[in-house]
């Protein structure tokens, strides 16, 4: 017995690593953020972020944005998913893996594509023009909101089609079929049967997209700088810029947790009750 | 049949996509000039730019020496940790499991780099700014998914029985490690390498919080040519579109081959 407990010392290393570096920072942020640069107490940086502008519009930002590029993705990873699901041998493997491609590409990576393709003189916009014979300054414009989260749908999309491939394939055909026999009409099959095992899966992808849009900013500030205000990109102008303001930084990011958190245990906990019924 | 031209019409967007757009980089770093539509002659001269601008050739080292310092680093805490975490029995084990898969989305870069900025920029510990701080941070990064990967082997090859067996014969734990273990979860271990080593390389967010002037890894280099140079730009964005292109093929093949035995 006394042997096989000395062996558990071995995930220590793990424990240490992960103590030092990232769970006493994580810690750290939940306290620096109470006190300045004098190491006085102040709820102050909890204050300016919702009564300074600039952060008040970062976080409604954050969370529409963050809405609106998840549900971009799920909604049509969803549909990928499906179609890829019910395809074939090598085309389905294929497709899979090209899927699964974007996941480790860097976000400078794919801003470059999108300028190259997308940009004002973009390839894409140049043709455009020559087709229908538009005025030089007309381009679909990857630099707005809309043209952000379409950016963004090149990381979204496959992630949810990788979740939503699978979850199509457990979906159970005997469960189907037994509602067929017993008489269930088509609305029926899928309001009873397909969508609520489909549901645990693409809510738990919805999160995945969720809590990593909040976090994102590469993309953008290789797209438009800081023009667009969001709350990852205020964390990082506090913390890098001459605009250096640690313990505001760190409010902003126990911020972004917390939102994060308060997220994540919702759609759980819409996923738990799904589940059950 | 209409239905079968129907879904190669689809299957081609599909393709097209992810393609497409991952293409143009690769295009534009072996063509002269591309201001029209059509891109115009061949040249290798940005990626020689790669090796000849000293500013250039350093960040590709540094970016090598990173992403093999932190895919060493996670294989070092990792693979031990999932063996005990794979031998833990019941809640502790499970709970640990699920708290290292949300780490990621709860912590996300930008909260990471932030969280290493505060706590490390003092003395006793002053490490904000150094080579080392940018290691650990790609190492934050990327760990989750060798761990994830790990276990999953030792799960798929039931190493409790495995071990039992080697252990009735004699095999002392260094020796089923090497014997044992090892050899039976090195897909695992080398599918999670390669994303660990794809992550790191182009690791930006949490690189440009930490990294000062010594970090300087090729992804910071490419955020400063997309602004002033666009052709050395688009031979950097090529070579890290390769470097994620071997690893998933890498991956790819792994993971087919352990489907087939």
């Amino acid at each position: 017995m006394r042997k096989i407990n000395k062996e558990y010392l071995l995930i220590l290393p793990f424990f240490i690593f992960l103590g030092f570096f990232e769970l006493y920072p994580i810690f750290n942020l939940f306290v620096k953020g109470f006190f300045n640069d004098k190491g006085v107490f102040t709820l102050q940086y909890y204050k300016n972020i919702f009564t300074v502008d600039q952060y008040k519009v970062a976080v409604r930002n954050s969370l529409l944005f963050s809405t609106a590029a998840s549900l971009f993705g799920g909604v049509f990873g969803t549909l990928v998913g499906y179609f890829i699901s019910k395809l074939k041998g090598n085309t389905k493997n294929f497709l899979l893996s090209l899927y699964s491609l974007p996941l480790t590409l860097s976000g400078l990576v794919v801003a470059f594509a999108f300028i190259v393709l997308l940009g004002r003189n973009g390839v894409i916009n140049q043709l455009i023009r020559m087709i229908f014979n538009l005025p030089k300054d007309f381009y679909i414009n990857i630099y707005s909101w809309p043209g952000i989260v379409f950016v963004y749908g090149f990381f979204q999309i496959p992630l949810m089609t990788l979740t939503m491939a699978a979850t199509f394939e457990n979906l159970d055909k005997s469960l189907v079929e037994a509602g067929r026999n017993l008489g269930c009409t088509t609305i029926q099959t899928w309001k009873y049967v397909i969508i609520p095992s489909l549901a645990p899966g693409f809510i738990s992808g919805l999160s995945i997209q969720f809590a990593g849009m909040l976090g994102a900013f590469g993309t953008v500030l290789a797209l438009v700088g800081g023009e667009k205000n969001l709350l990852s990109i205020q964390i990082y102008f506090q913390t890098s810029e001459s605009t250096y303001n640690l313990p505001q930084s760190a409010a902003l990011s126990v911020t972004l947790i917390l939102i994060i958190a308060v997220v994540l245990s919702i759609l759980n906990a819409i996923e738990k009750s799904l589940k059950r019924s | 049949m209409k239905r079968n031209i129907l879904e190669k019409i689809i299957i081609a967007i599909l393709v097209l996509y992810i393609v497409l757009p991952i293409s143009m980089p690769i295009i534009f770093s072996f063509s002269k000039f591309w201001q029209g539509i059509l891109p115009k002659g061949f040249t290798l001269e940005w990626y020689a730019s790669i090796i000849k601008r000293p500013k250039n050739y350093s960040a590709l080292m540094i970016s090598l020496f990173v992403a093999t310092m932190a895919t060493l680093i996670s294989l070092l805490i990792s693979v031990p940790a999932s063996y005990v975490v794979n031998r833990l029995k019941g809640r502790f084990g499970e709970s640990l499991r699920n708290f290292i898969n949300v780490l990621p989305m709860i912590f996300p870069p930008v909260i990471v780099g932030s969280a290493l900025i505060l706590s490390f920029s003092k003395p006793p510990f002053e490490f904000n700014g150094t080579l080392f701080m940018v290691i650990v941070a790609h190492t934050l990064l990327g760990f989750p998914y060798m761990f994830r990967n790990t276990l999953a082997s030792f799960r798929t090859i039931d190493e409790v029985t495995l071990s039992q067996a080697a252990q009735s014969l004699g095999a002392s734990l260094f020796q089923r490690f090497r014997y044992v273990i090892l050899p039976n979860v090195m897909p695992g271990v080398t599918v999670g390498a390669l994303l660990v080593f794809a992550i790191s390389i182009g690791e930006f967010e949490v690189t440009s919080m930490v990294a000062g002037f010594t970090g300087q890894t090729l992804p910071l280099q490419l955020f400063q040519q997309i602004r002033n140079d666009m052709r050395v730009a688009s031979a950097i964005t090529a070579f890290l579109i390769y470097v994620s292109l071997l690893s998933f093929i890498g991956i790819t093949l792994i993971t087919s081959k352990a489907r087939r035995s």
